[in-house]
Protein backbone atom coordinates (compact mmCIF):
# COMPACT_ATOMS: atom_id res chain seq x y z
CA UNK A 1 0.00 0.00 0.00
CA UNK A 2 1.31 3.38 -0.85
CA UNK A 3 2.36 5.49 1.61
CA UNK A 4 0.33 8.40 2.91
CA UNK A 5 1.96 11.32 3.94
CA UNK A 6 -0.13 12.53 6.73
CA UNK A 7 1.91 14.53 8.56
CA UNK A 8 2.69 16.43 5.80
CA UNK A 9 -1.08 17.06 4.98
CA UNK A 10 -1.33 18.18 8.82
CA UNK A 11 1.02 20.35 8.34
CA UNK A 12 1.07 22.15 5.98
CA UNK A 13 -1.12 20.92 3.41
CA UNK A 14 1.36 21.46 0.34
CA UNK A 15 0.63 19.79 -2.69
CA UNK A 16 3.42 17.74 -3.99
CA UNK A 17 4.26 15.00 -6.98
CA UNK A 18 3.47 12.93 -3.54
CA UNK A 19 -0.56 14.26 -4.04
CA UNK A 20 -0.65 12.05 -7.19
CA UNK A 21 -0.43 8.79 -4.89
CA UNK A 22 -2.60 10.38 -2.24
CA UNK A 23 -5.33 11.06 -5.02
CA UNK A 24 -5.07 6.84 -6.03
CA UNK A 25 -5.11 6.36 -2.51
CA UNK A 26 -8.01 7.78 -2.11
CA UNK A 27 -9.60 6.51 -5.55
CA UNK A 28 -8.71 2.59 -4.69
CA UNK A 29 -9.45 3.20 -0.58
CA UNK A 30 -12.66 5.42 -0.89
CA UNK A 31 -13.73 5.44 3.12
CA UNK A 32 -10.17 6.18 4.24
CA UNK A 33 -9.22 8.73 1.48
CA UNK A 34 -13.06 11.17 2.72
CA UNK A 35 -10.94 11.23 5.91
CA UNK A 36 -7.73 11.67 4.51
CA UNK A 37 -9.37 14.56 2.91
CA UNK A 38 -12.18 15.90 5.97
CA UNK A 39 -8.50 16.11 8.12
CA UNK A 40 -6.49 17.79 5.57
CA UNK A 41 -9.62 20.61 4.78
CA UNK A 42 -9.76 21.30 8.45
CA UNK A 43 -5.53 21.68 9.27
CA UNK A 44 -5.58 24.28 6.21
CA UNK A 45 -8.27 25.47 7.05
CA UNK A 46 -7.62 25.95 10.46
CA UNK A 47 -3.65 26.26 10.48
CA UNK A 48 -3.26 28.48 7.48
CA UNK A 49 -6.08 31.15 8.33
CA UNK A 50 -3.94 32.14 11.82
CA UNK A 51 -3.27 35.57 12.30
CA UNK A 52 0.35 36.69 12.04
CA UNK A 53 2.29 38.20 15.13
CA UNK A 54 1.39 40.97 13.75
CA UNK A 55 -2.19 41.44 13.18
CA UNK A 56 -2.39 39.45 16.90
CA UNK A 57 -0.63 42.61 18.24
CA UNK A 58 -2.41 45.13 16.12
CA UNK A 59 -5.71 44.01 17.38
CA UNK A 60 -4.69 43.63 21.10
CA UNK A 61 -3.35 47.41 20.68
CA UNK A 62 -6.57 49.20 19.15
CA UNK A 63 -8.74 47.12 21.89
CA UNK A 64 -6.12 49.24 24.51
CA UNK A 65 -6.20 52.28 22.74
CA UNK A 66 -10.33 51.93 22.71
CA UNK A 67 -10.34 51.83 26.49
CA UNK A 68 -7.88 54.45 26.79
CA UNK A 69 -9.07 58.27 26.90
CA UNK A 70 -8.43 58.63 22.87
CA UNK A 71 -12.05 57.48 22.85
CA UNK A 72 -13.27 60.85 24.76
CA UNK A 73 -10.27 63.32 24.11
CA UNK A 74 -8.63 61.83 20.01
CA UNK A 75 -11.66 60.29 17.88
CA UNK A 76 -10.11 60.90 14.90
CA UNK A 77 -6.55 58.92 15.79
CA UNK A 78 -8.56 55.86 17.27
CA UNK A 79 -10.24 56.23 13.80
CA UNK A 80 -7.07 56.12 11.64
CA UNK A 81 -6.32 53.40 13.71
CA UNK A 82 -9.77 51.53 13.22
CA UNK A 83 -8.86 52.17 9.13
CA UNK A 84 -5.35 50.94 9.29
CA UNK A 85 -6.61 47.37 11.42
CA UNK A 86 -9.29 47.17 8.51
CA UNK A 87 -7.21 47.25 6.03
CA UNK A 88 -4.70 44.68 7.77
CA UNK A 89 -7.75 42.46 8.51
CA UNK A 90 -8.90 42.42 4.60
CA UNK A 91 -5.08 41.68 3.95
CA UNK A 92 -5.23 38.29 5.86
CA UNK A 93 -8.81 37.55 4.96
CA UNK A 94 -7.78 37.95 1.06
CA UNK A 95 -3.91 35.87 2.06
CA UNK A 96 -4.23 34.59 5.49
CA UNK A 97 -0.59 35.15 7.20
CA UNK A 98 0.97 36.85 3.95
CA UNK A 99 3.66 39.18 4.14
CA UNK A 100 1.14 42.33 3.29
CA UNK A 101 -0.83 40.99 6.22
CA UNK A 102 1.98 41.34 8.42
CA UNK A 103 3.06 44.76 6.66
CA UNK A 104 -0.33 46.46 7.22
CA UNK A 105 -1.06 44.80 11.02
CA UNK A 106 2.83 46.37 11.89
CA UNK A 107 1.71 49.45 10.62
CA UNK A 108 -1.99 48.96 12.16
CA UNK A 109 -0.07 48.08 15.64
CA UNK A 110 1.54 51.57 15.87
CA UNK A 111 -0.91 53.60 14.29
CA UNK A 112 -3.49 52.05 17.56
CA UNK A 113 -0.46 52.85 20.01
CA UNK A 114 0.03 56.62 18.14
CA UNK A 115 -4.01 57.16 19.06
CA UNK A 116 -3.41 56.04 23.12
CA UNK A 117 -0.37 57.92 23.30
CA UNK A 118 -2.15 61.11 21.82
CA UNK A 119 -5.75 60.61 23.58
CA UNK A 120 -3.21 60.97 27.27
CA UNK A 121 -1.70 64.07 25.90
CA UNK A 122 -4.90 65.47 25.00
CA UNK A 123 -6.00 64.31 28.78
CA UNK A 124 -2.99 65.30 30.20
CA UNK A 125 -3.31 68.80 28.52
CA UNK A 126 -6.64 69.34 29.72
CA UNK A 127 -6.51 68.50 33.23
CA UNK A 128 -3.91 70.66 33.45
CA UNK A 129 -5.59 73.59 31.46
CA UNK A 130 -8.53 72.92 34.08
CA UNK A 131 -5.91 73.07 37.29
CA UNK A 132 -4.15 76.25 35.60
CA UNK A 133 -7.70 77.76 34.88
CA UNK A 134 -8.64 76.85 38.59
CA UNK A 135 -5.50 78.23 39.71
CA UNK A 136 -5.88 81.47 37.95
CA UNK A 137 -9.81 81.65 39.19
CA UNK A 138 -8.41 81.26 42.91
CA UNK A 139 -5.96 83.47 42.57
CA UNK A 140 -8.17 86.37 41.50
CA UNK A 141 -10.89 85.11 44.02
CA UNK A 142 -8.34 85.90 47.10
CA UNK A 143 -7.33 89.41 45.43
CA UNK A 144 -11.18 90.27 44.89
CA UNK A 145 -11.81 88.84 48.74
CA UNK A 146 -8.58 91.20 49.59
CA UNK A 147 -9.90 93.95 48.05
CA UNK A 148 -13.22 93.70 49.43
CA UNK A 149 -12.04 93.39 53.05
CA UNK A 150 -9.91 96.39 52.58
CA UNK A 151 -12.77 98.45 50.94
CA UNK A 152 -15.03 96.87 54.03
CA UNK A 153 -12.54 98.38 56.47
CA UNK A 154 -12.23 101.73 54.61
CA UNK A 155 -15.70 101.76 54.35
CA UNK A 156 -16.15 101.07 58.51
CA UNK A 157 -13.41 103.61 58.61
CA UNK A 158 -14.96 106.26 57.38
CA UNK A 159 -18.01 105.83 59.18
CA UNK A 160 -16.52 105.69 62.20
CA UNK A 161 -15.47 109.14 61.20
CA UNK A 162 -18.75 110.28 60.03
CA UNK A 163 -20.16 109.14 63.19
CA UNK A 164 -17.79 110.70 65.53
CA UNK A 165 -18.23 114.76 63.73
CA UNK A 166 -22.02 114.12 63.23
CA UNK A 167 -21.06 113.29 67.57
CA UNK A 168 -19.58 116.46 67.36
CA UNK A 169 -21.94 117.87 65.86
CA UNK A 170 -24.81 116.63 67.77
CA UNK A 171 -23.11 118.08 70.78
CA UNK A 172 -22.49 121.40 69.28
CA UNK A 173 -26.27 121.32 68.46
CA UNK A 174 -27.44 120.70 71.69
CA UNK A 175 -24.97 123.58 73.34
CA UNK A 176 -26.82 126.20 70.63
CA UNK A 177 -30.55 124.91 71.63
CA UNK A 178 -29.47 125.53 74.94
CA UNK A 179 -27.70 128.75 74.57
CA UNK A 180 -30.75 129.84 72.39
CA UNK A 181 -33.39 128.05 74.65
CA UNK A 182 -31.86 130.37 77.39
CA UNK A 183 -31.92 133.73 75.06
CA UNK A 184 -35.36 133.33 74.40
CA UNK A 185 -36.22 132.36 77.87
CA UNK A 186 -34.44 136.20 78.66
CA UNK A 187 -37.98 137.72 77.02
CA UNK A 188 -40.08 136.68 80.38
CA UNK A 189 -37.09 136.26 82.62
CA UNK A 190 -33.91 137.66 83.90
CA UNK A 191 -30.97 135.09 83.37
CA UNK A 192 -27.74 135.54 85.03
CA UNK A 193 -24.88 133.75 85.87
CA UNK A 194 -23.86 133.54 89.22
CA UNK A 195 -21.33 131.50 91.52
CA UNK A 196 -24.65 129.57 93.14
CA UNK A 197 -25.24 128.76 89.70
CA UNK A 198 -27.81 129.84 86.71
CA UNK A 199 -30.18 131.98 88.08
CA UNK A 200 -33.63 132.90 86.38
CA UNK A 201 -35.52 134.96 87.70
CA UNK A 202 -39.14 135.34 87.21
CA UNK A 203 -41.18 138.70 88.63
CA UNK A 204 -44.01 137.58 90.58
CA UNK A 205 -46.70 139.73 89.94
CA UNK A 206 -46.13 138.31 86.49
CA UNK A 207 -46.60 134.32 87.96
CA UNK A 208 -49.16 134.60 90.73
CA UNK A 209 -52.30 137.34 91.78
CA UNK A 210 -51.35 139.59 94.67
CA UNK A 211 -50.98 137.11 97.97
CA UNK A 212 -52.18 133.61 95.87
CA UNK A 213 -49.96 130.99 94.81
CA UNK A 214 -51.98 129.60 91.93
CA UNK A 215 -50.30 130.08 88.88
CA UNK A 216 -51.49 133.00 85.95
CA UNK A 217 -52.00 131.34 82.17
CA UNK A 218 -49.76 133.57 81.44
CA UNK A 219 -47.24 132.32 84.02
CA UNK A 220 -47.59 128.51 82.76
CA UNK A 221 -46.79 129.69 79.32
CA UNK A 222 -43.54 131.42 80.57
CA UNK A 223 -42.67 128.43 82.79
CA UNK A 224 -43.10 126.25 79.90
CA UNK A 225 -40.11 127.90 78.36
CA UNK A 226 -38.53 127.78 81.23
CA UNK A 227 -38.89 124.10 81.53
CA UNK A 228 -37.98 123.80 77.63
CA UNK A 229 -34.49 125.74 78.31
CA UNK A 230 -34.32 123.42 81.68
CA UNK A 231 -34.98 120.59 79.03
CA UNK A 232 -31.69 121.51 77.45
CA UNK A 233 -29.27 121.35 79.82
CA UNK A 234 -27.97 118.23 81.58
CA UNK A 235 -30.84 116.11 83.01
CA UNK A 236 -28.49 115.64 86.39
CA UNK A 237 -28.06 118.86 86.50
CA UNK A 238 -30.29 119.57 90.61
CA UNK A 239 -33.05 122.60 90.03
CA UNK A 240 -33.25 124.67 93.38
CA UNK A 241 -36.54 127.18 93.59
CA UNK A 242 -36.88 129.83 95.28
CA UNK A 243 -39.88 131.65 96.58
CA UNK A 244 -39.34 135.96 97.45
CA UNK A 245 -42.22 138.31 98.84
CA UNK A 246 -41.57 141.46 99.96
CA UNK A 247 -42.08 142.71 103.32
CA UNK A 248 -45.39 143.64 103.71
CA UNK A 249 -47.12 141.81 105.61
CA UNK A 250 -46.42 139.41 108.43
CA UNK A 251 -43.35 137.38 108.43
CA UNK A 252 -44.63 133.81 108.58
CA UNK A 253 -47.31 134.95 106.22
CA UNK A 254 -44.73 135.48 103.75
CA UNK A 255 -42.21 132.67 104.91
CA UNK A 256 -45.44 130.31 104.18
CA UNK A 257 -46.44 132.31 100.52
CA UNK A 258 -43.28 131.81 99.51
CA UNK A 259 -42.82 128.02 100.34
CA UNK A 260 -46.24 127.61 98.75
CA UNK A 261 -44.68 129.71 95.28
CA UNK A 262 -41.59 127.47 95.24
CA UNK A 263 -44.00 124.49 95.16
CA UNK A 264 -46.41 125.60 92.96
CA UNK A 265 -43.75 126.67 90.58
CA UNK A 266 -41.76 123.35 91.08
CA UNK A 267 -44.98 121.01 90.37
CA UNK A 268 -45.77 122.81 87.32
CA UNK A 269 -42.21 122.40 86.11
CA UNK A 270 -42.42 118.98 86.97
CA UNK A 271 -45.66 117.98 84.89
CA UNK A 272 -43.61 119.80 81.88
CA UNK A 273 -41.02 116.69 81.98
CA UNK A 274 -38.37 118.41 84.16
CA UNK A 275 -37.92 115.32 86.93
CA UNK A 276 -39.16 116.09 90.16
CA UNK A 277 -36.24 114.57 92.02
CA UNK A 278 -33.84 117.12 90.51
CA UNK A 279 -36.44 120.53 91.90
CA UNK A 280 -36.02 121.37 95.34
CA UNK A 281 -38.51 124.22 96.19
CA UNK A 282 -37.78 126.76 99.06
CA UNK A 283 -39.84 129.31 100.68
CA UNK A 284 -37.16 132.69 101.51
CA UNK A 285 -39.98 134.96 102.65
CA UNK A 286 -38.60 138.43 102.98
CA UNK A 287 -35.62 137.60 104.16
CA UNK A 288 -33.68 138.21 100.64
CA UNK A 289 -34.74 141.36 98.77
CA UNK A 290 -32.62 142.85 95.83
CA UNK A 291 -34.22 145.93 95.87
CA UNK A 292 -35.73 148.67 98.37
CA UNK A 293 -39.22 147.52 100.13
CA UNK A 294 -40.00 150.96 100.56
CA UNK A 295 -40.81 151.63 96.94
CA UNK A 296 -43.38 150.17 94.72
CA UNK A 297 -41.01 149.07 91.93
CA UNK A 298 -38.91 147.72 94.09
CA UNK A 299 -41.11 145.49 96.29
CA UNK A 300 -42.46 144.15 92.95
CA UNK A 301 -38.29 143.08 92.66
CA UNK A 302 -38.49 141.99 95.50
CA UNK A 303 -41.66 139.16 95.02
CA UNK A 304 -40.05 137.27 92.65
CA UNK A 305 -39.25 133.30 91.88
CA UNK A 306 -35.64 131.90 91.68
CA UNK A 307 -34.74 129.52 89.27
CA UNK A 308 -31.29 128.31 90.45
CA UNK A 309 -29.91 125.31 88.06
CA UNK A 310 -26.38 123.65 88.40
CA UNK A 311 -25.81 125.45 92.17
CA UNK A 312 -26.73 125.79 95.38
CA UNK A 313 -29.65 128.01 96.85
CA UNK A 314 -28.91 131.32 98.40
CA UNK A 315 -28.33 130.60 101.55
CA UNK A 316 -25.49 132.82 101.80
CA UNK A 317 -26.73 135.27 98.41
CA UNK A 318 -26.28 138.64 98.15
CA UNK A 319 -28.61 140.38 100.56
CA UNK A 320 -29.63 144.26 99.60
CA UNK A 321 -30.04 146.46 102.64
CA UNK A 322 -30.37 145.29 106.44
CA UNK A 323 -34.16 143.86 106.07
CA UNK A 324 -33.54 140.39 107.40
CA UNK A 325 -35.60 139.70 110.46
CA UNK A 326 -35.21 136.19 112.20
CA UNK A 327 -36.67 133.72 111.24
CA UNK A 328 -39.43 131.42 113.17
CA UNK A 329 -39.54 127.67 113.22
CA UNK A 330 -42.31 125.88 112.25
CA UNK A 331 -43.69 126.07 108.50
CA UNK A 332 -40.73 127.49 107.33
CA UNK A 333 -38.09 125.32 109.11
CA UNK A 334 -37.17 124.44 105.46
CA UNK A 335 -35.82 127.65 104.46
CA UNK A 336 -33.50 127.95 107.27
CA UNK A 337 -30.61 130.09 105.99
CA UNK A 338 -28.37 128.70 108.27
CA UNK A 339 -28.91 124.75 106.72
CA UNK A 340 -28.69 125.18 103.15
CA UNK A 341 -29.35 121.57 100.77
CA UNK A 342 -26.18 119.70 100.41
CA UNK A 343 -24.63 121.33 97.09
CA UNK A 344 -24.99 118.19 94.53
CA UNK A 345 -22.09 118.42 92.57
CA UNK A 346 -22.53 120.34 89.10
CA UNK A 347 -22.68 118.02 85.97
CA UNK A 348 -20.32 120.22 84.16
CA UNK B 1 34.71 77.44 -17.56
CA UNK B 2 31.85 79.64 -19.38
CA UNK B 3 29.26 80.27 -16.86
CA UNK B 4 26.92 77.70 -18.71
CA UNK B 5 28.93 74.68 -17.91
CA UNK B 6 29.27 75.74 -14.61
CA UNK B 7 25.12 76.32 -14.19
CA UNK B 8 25.15 73.04 -16.65
CA UNK B 9 26.61 70.65 -14.60
CA UNK B 10 25.75 70.61 -11.14
CA UNK B 11 22.58 70.59 -12.48
CA UNK B 12 23.32 67.67 -14.24
CA UNK B 13 25.03 66.14 -11.45
CA UNK B 14 22.41 66.84 -9.48
CA UNK B 15 19.16 65.33 -12.09
CA UNK B 16 21.34 62.44 -12.26
CA UNK B 17 21.43 61.92 -8.19
CA UNK B 18 17.78 62.11 -8.39
CA UNK B 19 17.20 59.62 -11.24
CA UNK B 20 19.33 57.58 -9.72
CA UNK B 21 17.32 57.79 -6.25
CA UNK B 22 14.45 57.80 -7.84
CA UNK B 23 14.70 54.70 -9.43
CA UNK B 24 16.99 52.45 -6.83
CA UNK B 25 15.50 54.05 -3.94
CA UNK B 26 12.49 55.53 -2.46
CA UNK B 27 14.35 58.96 -1.83
CA UNK B 28 11.54 60.75 -0.59
CA UNK B 29 9.94 58.51 1.68
CA UNK B 30 13.48 58.01 2.86
CA UNK B 31 13.87 61.63 3.56
CA UNK B 32 10.84 61.95 4.88
CA UNK B 33 11.26 58.96 6.96
CA UNK B 34 14.64 60.25 8.55
CA UNK B 35 13.02 63.75 9.01
CA UNK B 36 10.37 62.11 11.61
CA UNK B 37 13.19 60.18 12.99
CA UNK B 38 15.14 63.80 13.56
CA UNK B 39 11.90 65.04 14.58
CA UNK B 40 12.13 62.36 17.61
CA UNK B 41 15.04 62.67 18.84
CA UNK B 42 15.17 66.51 18.79
CA UNK B 43 12.27 66.34 22.09
CA UNK B 44 13.57 63.79 23.67
CA UNK B 45 12.69 60.02 22.29
CA UNK B 46 16.45 58.86 23.04
CA UNK B 47 15.64 59.67 26.90
CA UNK B 48 12.62 57.50 27.19
CA UNK B 49 12.55 54.03 27.19
CA UNK B 50 9.48 53.30 25.22
CA UNK B 51 10.42 55.76 22.44
CA UNK B 52 13.53 54.93 22.63
CA UNK B 53 13.28 51.50 21.63
CA UNK B 54 10.81 52.63 18.84
CA UNK B 55 13.28 54.72 17.52
CA UNK B 56 15.68 52.35 17.50
CA UNK B 57 13.41 50.24 15.56
CA UNK B 58 12.89 52.83 12.57
CA UNK B 59 16.78 53.19 12.63
CA UNK B 60 17.11 50.09 12.52
CA UNK B 61 14.28 49.37 9.67
CA UNK B 62 15.84 52.79 7.53
CA UNK B 63 19.05 50.68 7.34
CA UNK B 64 17.69 47.72 6.07
CA UNK B 65 15.60 49.23 3.82
CA UNK B 66 18.34 50.57 2.39
CA UNK B 67 20.43 47.82 2.31
CA UNK B 68 16.96 46.21 0.48
CA UNK B 69 17.36 49.15 -1.88
CA UNK B 70 20.92 48.17 -3.12
CA UNK B 71 20.01 44.33 -3.81
CA UNK B 72 16.95 46.33 -5.64
CA UNK B 73 14.12 45.04 -3.40
CA UNK B 74 12.17 48.05 -3.62
CA UNK B 75 8.80 47.02 -2.57
CA UNK B 76 10.26 45.80 0.44
CA UNK B 77 11.95 49.11 0.91
CA UNK B 78 9.47 51.00 0.78
CA UNK B 79 7.41 48.92 3.44
CA UNK B 80 10.32 49.46 5.88
CA UNK B 81 10.34 52.98 5.22
CA UNK B 82 6.83 52.97 6.12
CA UNK B 83 7.02 50.74 9.11
CA UNK B 84 9.83 53.00 10.32
CA UNK B 85 8.18 56.36 9.97
CA UNK B 86 4.64 54.68 12.20
CA UNK B 87 7.58 54.13 14.54
CA UNK B 88 9.23 57.20 14.57
CA UNK B 89 5.94 59.20 14.96
CA UNK B 90 4.99 56.74 17.70
CA UNK B 91 8.26 57.86 19.80
CA UNK B 92 7.18 60.87 19.00
CA UNK B 93 3.79 60.53 20.64
CA UNK B 94 5.73 58.87 23.62
CA UNK B 95 8.11 61.36 24.31
CA UNK B 96 5.16 63.89 24.28
CA UNK B 97 2.34 62.11 26.64
CA UNK B 98 5.63 61.94 29.26
CA UNK B 99 6.14 66.08 29.07
CA UNK B 100 2.51 66.89 28.91
CA UNK B 101 2.22 64.44 32.29
CA UNK B 102 4.44 66.27 34.00
CA UNK B 103 3.46 69.63 32.69
CA UNK B 104 -0.10 68.23 34.24
CA UNK B 105 1.53 67.39 37.81
CA UNK B 106 3.17 71.02 37.46
CA UNK B 107 -0.09 72.72 37.22
CA UNK B 108 -1.95 70.21 39.77
CA UNK B 109 1.06 71.14 42.11
CA UNK B 110 0.74 74.79 41.65
CA UNK B 111 -2.79 74.59 41.98
CA UNK B 112 -1.90 72.43 45.60
CA UNK B 113 0.59 75.01 46.79
CA UNK B 114 -2.82 77.17 47.09
CA UNK B 115 -5.11 75.14 49.32
CA UNK B 116 -1.80 74.71 52.08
Amino acid sequence: MPKTNWSRCLNDGARTEDDVETIYTMVKYPARALMVVALCATAWACGSSAPTAQLVDARRAYERAQLSPASQYTPDDLLTARQALDRAEAAHEEDPGSSTEAHLAYLADRKAQMAEARGEIAQAKAVEAKARAEYQSRLERTAESSQQALSKTRSELDSAKKAQSSAEAGRLEAEKRAAAALQSLSQVATVKEEQRGMVITLAGNVLFPSGGDVLSPIAQQSLDQVAKALEEQSPETPIVIEGHTDSRGSTATNDSLSQRRAQAVANYLATRGIDASRIQAVGRGENQPIASNDTTDGRASNRRVEIIVGGQSSAQGATFGAAAKPTPGGAAAKSMPQQPPPAPVPAY
Amino acid sequence: MTPLTRFALPLGITVAAIGCGGSEMPAKQLAETQSAVRAASEVGADDNPRAALHLKMARDQISKAQALSREGENEAAKQLLQQAEADAELALALTRVEQADRNQKNAENQLESLSQ
